[in-house]
């Protein structure tokens, strides 16, 4: 599915950016093996995906860091790597990783970055820091800040100019649950004021919570991709229960193995208020298949003489296909 | 153009500042060359070199080692430092060009080493046949042209440096031959024979005969020792600042072979 694409409903006029067959490698190895996906203007696209993914990788090949491998790279229309210097006032970044002088007070840093910055004039100094929480610490140097701060300094230094596209590297790493909250605030408010947003995070709540369509990429690949809902759909219903036995119980008392429903194995987890039993139905499934593997599952348990405890059948989630998706290329 | 020196003053300007914040640093690069200056010429074995006193001959001379100290030494360190702190990541990653983040660095080792020039000067001008110097626009160019030598030496130096503790061994070879090749103390005819081929070869032997020529305003280049117009100084130092011209092309081509903007893993 390497050369899977993704396609954004709009044309390309309305396209801020477009990544077709995108291959990226450092020496032997092959960071990122032919994606291709597409960000609509006014739309927050987020890849997600676990280390070493290449979600990164893409993300500087977008903002113009490195060069482009094999494909076609485009932001606003423009190749980013050659044309840096037009695109560079039109784009915000949020690093996953970028120092600060550590001896300038956070004022100092954000009036260093308003003097650099093309049409942060207008953002006074007060303002920018007030967006992320930071009035109280204008006088502080960079390097007495926490983690979680420094975070939100940089937010503040990506959106100073207000870019009409935001590149935001796991915005959120390093904070704590209210400047997470406040932070997806301040992006949802710049995506409401016409700014696109490509996002990677690891955070599946900040993808599900922000994104108005993702992308999974593993091992340099996109493997499924469109809205959340969409996305999760693919993941099928789960039933699920908890036999209430120990796991040397339930592995003595079950020893040919948990029944297998609709040609399911059931994936089981040991944990110490019992044993954990979940079944993913196929994908796209229908409630019919859902009622019909809980009928055969209490015939079983009436069979054996178990109780089902906390018996359900509930949606699955993106976490379940983030999992899927890494299990099956695992 | 306007927006590349708008950033590069900027960025000057908070590099001084924070210099100005760290005061070891402070003392490495403005005042231990004006120290060493003034321990040379505690140590001067003759009352006069070239017909010169002593004293005023090797203060002349120090704008050549000073480089060392205030562009070299404190790029190096800085670009290392900043490098592996993803600082320069940073900078990157704004608006700011790569030359206005290399003309910011430039320009406030620039802005140093004018300060320290002036300081130079001022301690001249009170010593007893000390005075203003003879040709300040030649010494101007002479120090742009060192500046942009030593500043894209560092840049190189710091590609091939680890980080930014072993900067601080990494810069003494380019150190010491600045400090002992230089023509500080005596004329490059005094050196022994090895010391004067490798002198001949390192930029901050032009630097120092032009800066000593411009200010005292007498011919140290060639082998005469007279005295020159502002015009006979100028002909007289086209060769030598031919030369820097040329160390300028090689230092461009080795800080853009072996400059690294992301930090060095491994």
């Amino acid at each position: 599915m390497s050369g899977l694409l993704v396609e954004a409903p709009g044309s390309g006029q309305d396209l801020a950016i477009e990544v077709g067959g995108l291959h990226q490698r450092y020496g032997n190895f092959e960071a990122v093996r032919g994606i291709s996906f597409t960000v609509q203007r006014g739309e927050l696209f987020a890849l997600l995906g676990t280390n070493g993914a290449g979600k990164t990788t893409t993300m500087e090949v977008l903002e113009g860091f490195t060069r482009p491998g094999d494909g076609h790279v485009r932001v606003f229309g423009l190749d980013p790597w050659k044309d840096r210097r037009k695109i560079r006032p039109r784009i915000g970044i949020l690093h996953q990783d970028a120092g600060f002088l550590g001896d300038l007070t956070v004022q100092e840093t954000v009036t260093l970055w308003r003097g650099m910055s093309a049409d942060a004039g207008r953002a006074t100094i007060d303002n920018a820091l007030a967006l992320v929480g930071l009035e109280s610490k204008a006088k502080v140097k960079v390097r007495q800040l926490s983690g979680g701060q420094k975070r939100r300094l940089d937010l503040a230094l990506a959106v100073l100019s207000r870019p009409d596209l935001l590149f935001l590297d796991e915005p959120t790493t390093g904070m704590d649950p209210e400047a997470r909250f406040a932070t997806w605030k301040v992006i949802q408010d710049l995506k409401a004021q016409g700014a696109t947003v490509l996002l990677t995070t690891h955070y599946l709540e900040e993808a599900e919570r922000l994104a108005d369509r993702l992308a999974i990429m593993h091992e340099g690949s996109i493997h499924t991709y469109g809205t959340v809902d969409e996305v999760v759909s693919g993941a099928g219903d789960q039933v699920a229960f908890r036999l209430p036995m120990s796991a040397a119980q339930a592995k003595e008392r079950f020893a040919e193995g948990l029944p297998f429903v609709q040609g399911i194995a059931p994936i089981v987890t040991y944990t110490a208020g019992g044993t954990q039993v979940v079944y993913t139905l196929s994908e796209g499934s229908e409630a019919a298949r859902a009622q019909a593997a809980v009928r055969s599952l209490l015939a079983w348990a009436d069979g054996v003489g178990v109780t089902l405890e906390r018996l359900e059948i509930r949606r699955g989630t993106l976490e379940d296909v983030f999992m899927r998706v890494v299990g099956e290329v695992r | 153009m306007r927006t590349d020196v708008l950033h590069a003053v900027r960025l000057a300007r908070i590099d001084l500042t924070m210099l100005g914040r760290n005061q070891t640093a402070l003392f490495n690069v403005v005042l231990l060359p004006l120290l060493i200056g003034w321990m040379y010429t505690t140590l001067a074995p003759e009352q006069s070199i070239e017909g010169v006193p002593a004293d005023l001959f090797i203060l002349t001379g120090l704008s050549g080692m000073m480089l060392g100290f205030v562009v070299f030494v404190n790029l190096v360190n800085s670009f290392t430092a900043r490098r592996e702190e993803l600082v320069l990541k940073r900078l990157r990653g704004g608006q700011s060009s790569s030359v206005a983040i290399f003309g910011g660095a430039g320009l406030s080792a620039f802005a140093l080493y004018a300060f320290q020039t002036v300081l130079l000067s001022v301690w001249i001008s009170r010593l007893g046949d000390g005075g203003m110097p003879s040709n300040i626009p030649l010494m101007l160019l002479t120090g742009v042209l060192g500046v942009a030598v030593f500043a894209l030496i560092a840049a190189a130096f710091s590609g091939i440096t680890r980080n930014a503790e072993l900067a601080q061994i990494s810069v003494l070879p380019v150190l010491l031959v600045v400090i002992i090749g230089s023509p500080v103390m005596g004329p490059l005819s005094v050196f022994p024979e090895p010391l004067q081929i490798v002198s001949k070869l390192i930029p901050t032997t032009p630097v120092t005969e032009i800066m000593r020529t411009a200010y005292l305003g007498r011919d140290f280049i060639g082998d005469g020792g007279g005295t020159l117009t502002v015009a006979e100084q100028w002909i007289e130092a086209l060769p030598s600042l031919g030369v820097l011209v040329v160390w300028v092309g090689v230092a461009a081509l080795l800080a853009r072979w072996l400059f690294r903007w992301d930090p060095r893993h491994g």
